[in-house]
């Protein structure tokens, strides 16, 4: 009994020697070049120089909302005010979460004014693209639709950053998931709105051999704990160095 | 009138597994949890507990109803549903209260924030009415609900499903059917949220369990398939084993077909995808061939822990659930560490053990006093 004992602690010595346990957080990296939102936020400037305050509402789906991680502050936008409050000290940082589960870019331009007129933020990060190409929405109502809803939110007075489509099996499978980027990137840049490159963050992780269950749920949709948090610190890094560039 | 059936063991020992499967899956990057089912394919510990629950509540109230009618097995199932809403409200409580606590403990009010009880720092007034409307149900407290408002329509399932559970699996399967393709799902809070696990599509595990309990040695005319059917079901959970094991290892994923890739994905977890379902259901026919009921193996005293865990399955619920987050709390102060998540797994599953065997420890004392109680009425029961 004794000896099984001791082999037993043996055993888990060895086990925990070698713990780089495997949801680490050194694993959240991306490419510097990724990370650029292409966009100043003149407005989030002026709100922080002026009134020492950023207000920001995560507009978004199932991500946004954070639909099954362990842990509700898990999901990105939590994330970010943690990682904002850290970066920019002094500055009240407030991060209005108005994600819903399932829906896709008509309901959330549908929403888009009053969502922005209950709380008038200085910056809105608007999550989508996902549910329009896994449910094959057509490309020109993409198009038109996120267009549509990039000018009237613009007009409301907010800076504007787009987060791209996930890099997950469901997404992945989608044969022109690409275009929906594309659509994407063309509407961030005639609208001087941030692009947030998830997908290309993403691939990124997968393509240094990171395997999926690392960062997607067992959906093979949504993202799991490290995900939302490795995109919250990212997108946190992303938005600082836009504020601080010259 | 049917003699009283044996008791199928392996209900409670099944059901006990499913718990300690649902209590190691709930530790979040626990290394223990890859015993686990789910990462062996579609289906979780959750198909388990629900097709179970279905299957047993029709042991449980079937007689009774022949016996002694409806009205009376309608107010004994009520009285269960009761029984599991007050368990829920508790383990609501123990949950936020364990929160608090740790958070005053090691003197980081952060918690209370970082485990935001997703809405009751907001509004907590709102939020209690919330969750006694079942609508506000932080983290892993998804699983009781479900079960309250499957339980609750249950005494009208009951005479149907004794009498037409085909009838009933058909209508399961349609309203399953029409919930998923036309995305209707119970309300959540805060608003526009809806339930983890929805009702409207779990009910068909729950209802077909309850069918098979009905059918019991009435399904044998499906050995006459026996064969095809279990090349059938091998071969869909070595796919889906191929499929859950790529999730893990890049060069597998990259071998997996784009076309199948876009058939199978996503595979949805709050509306049941049908993939998750006939796994369970491969799972549950392999089972049933290679335990039955009467299998030397099944009385194995090595079994007996995970049989009390199964017997005393809504307090070793709670349990399991409550210690879950101890658990993580614990995981995540030693950063995660592989020893912290093999011993709180160890400990966790050693204390549900503990409470089973008091709980039966318990049981058979009230059944004792029970009996030296001297005898009234002539009816025997």
């Amino acid at each position: 009994m004794r000896r099984t004992i001791a082999l037993l602690v043996a055993v888990l010595t060895l086990a925990t020697g070698g713990a780089a346990h495997a949801k680490s957080m050194t694993l959240c990296r991306a490419k510097p070049e990724v990370l650029a939102l292409g966009t100043t936020l003149p407005i989030s400037r002026k709100a922080i120089a002026e009134r020492k305050l950023l207000r920001i509402i995560a507009l978004g789906s199932s991500t946004t909302a954070g639909y099954g991680v362990s842990n509700p502050a898990f999901a990105y936008p939590t994330q970010l005010r943690i990682g904002l409050e850290k970066a920019l000290p002094g500055i009240d940082i407030e991060v209005i979460n108005r994600g819903i589960g399932g829906q896709d870019v008509e309901e959330m331009a549908a929403r888009m004014r009053t969502e922005m007129e209950d709380n008038p933020a200085s910056l809105v990060i608007w999550q989508t693209g996902t549910n329009a190409a896994i449910r094959h929405m057509p490309l020109e109502k993409f198009d038109k639709t996120l267009r549509d809803g990039l000018k009237l939110g613009t007009s409301l007075g907010a800076d504007f950053i787009l987060m791209n489509l996930q890099y997950v099996p469901a997404v992945v499978a989608v044969a022109d998931k690409e275009a929906y980027e594309k659509v994407m990137a063309g509407a961030a840049k005639d609208y001087s709105a941030g692009l947030f490159r998830r997908y290309d963050i993403m691939r990124g992780w997968y393509d240094d051999g990171m395997p999926y269950a690392q960062f997607v749920q067992l959906d093979g949709l949504h993202l799991n704990d490290f995900g939302q948090k490795c995109i919250g610190r990212l997108l946190t890094r992303s938005i600082v160095d836009a504020l601080k560039a010259p | 009138m049917a003699a009283a059936p044996v008791r199928d063991i392996r209900l409670d020992l099944f059901r006990g597994l499913a718990l300690w499967f649902i209590f190691l899956d709930h530790i979040p990057t626990n290394i223990v949890s890859w015993l686990t089912v789910r990462n062996y394919g579609f289906s979780d510990a959750t198909e388990i507990f629900v097709f179970i629950s279905g299957y047993t509540a029709v042991i449980a109230y079937s007689r009774m109803l022949d016996q002694e009618g409806w009205p009376r097995t309608a107010a004994r199932i009520y009285r269960r549903v009761w029984q599991l809403y007050v368990a829920h409200i508790l383990l609501f409580v123990a949950f936020s209260a364990q929160i608090a606590w740790v958070s005053i403990a090691r003197d980081t009010p952060a918690l209370i924030e970082e485990m935001q009880l997703l809405g009751l720092g907001d509004n907590p007034y709102r939020a209690i009415l919330e969750a006694a409307l079942l609508k506000f149900r932080p983290v892993n407290l998804d699983v009781l609900p479900l079960y309250i408002v499957l339980l609750a329509a249950f005494p009208f399932v009951l005479p149907a499903v004794v009498r037409w559970p085909w009838a009933v699996i058909g209508v399961s399967l349609a309203l399953y059917a029409a919930t998923s393709r036309l995305n209707w799902n119970l309300p959540a809070y805060p608003d526009e949220k809806v339930w983890y696990f929805n009702p409207l599509a779990w009910q068909v595990v729950f209802h077909v369990g309850a069918a098979c309990a009905v059918f019991g040695t009435g399904l044998s005319w499906l050995d006459r398939f026996r064969g095809t059917l279990t090349a059938l079901a091998i071969a869909f959970l070595l796919f889906a084993a191929f499929i859950a094991l790529s999730w893990h290892y890049n060069p597998l994923e990259r071998l997996v077909p784009v076309w199948v890739a876009r058939v199978i994905y996503p595979i949805d977890k709050t509306n049941i995808d049908i993939l998750r379902f006939l796994h369970f259901l491969a799972i549950a026919w392999l089972v049933r061939l290679a335990v039955p009921i009467d299998a030397p193996a099944l009385k194995w005293r090595i079994w007996e822990p995970l049989r009390r865990c199964g017997e005393a399955s809504l307090l070793i619920f709670c349990i399991g659930t409550f210690l879950a987050l101890s658990g993580q709390v614990v995981v995540s102060h030693y950063e995660d560490s592989i020893l912290s998540q093999i011993v709180v797994s160890i400990l966790g599953i050693a204390i549900m053990c503990v409470a089973a065997y008091i709980a039966a420890w318990f049981k058979r004392g009230n059944a004792r006093a029970a009996s030296r109680l001297p005898v009234t009425t002539g009816v025997p029961r």
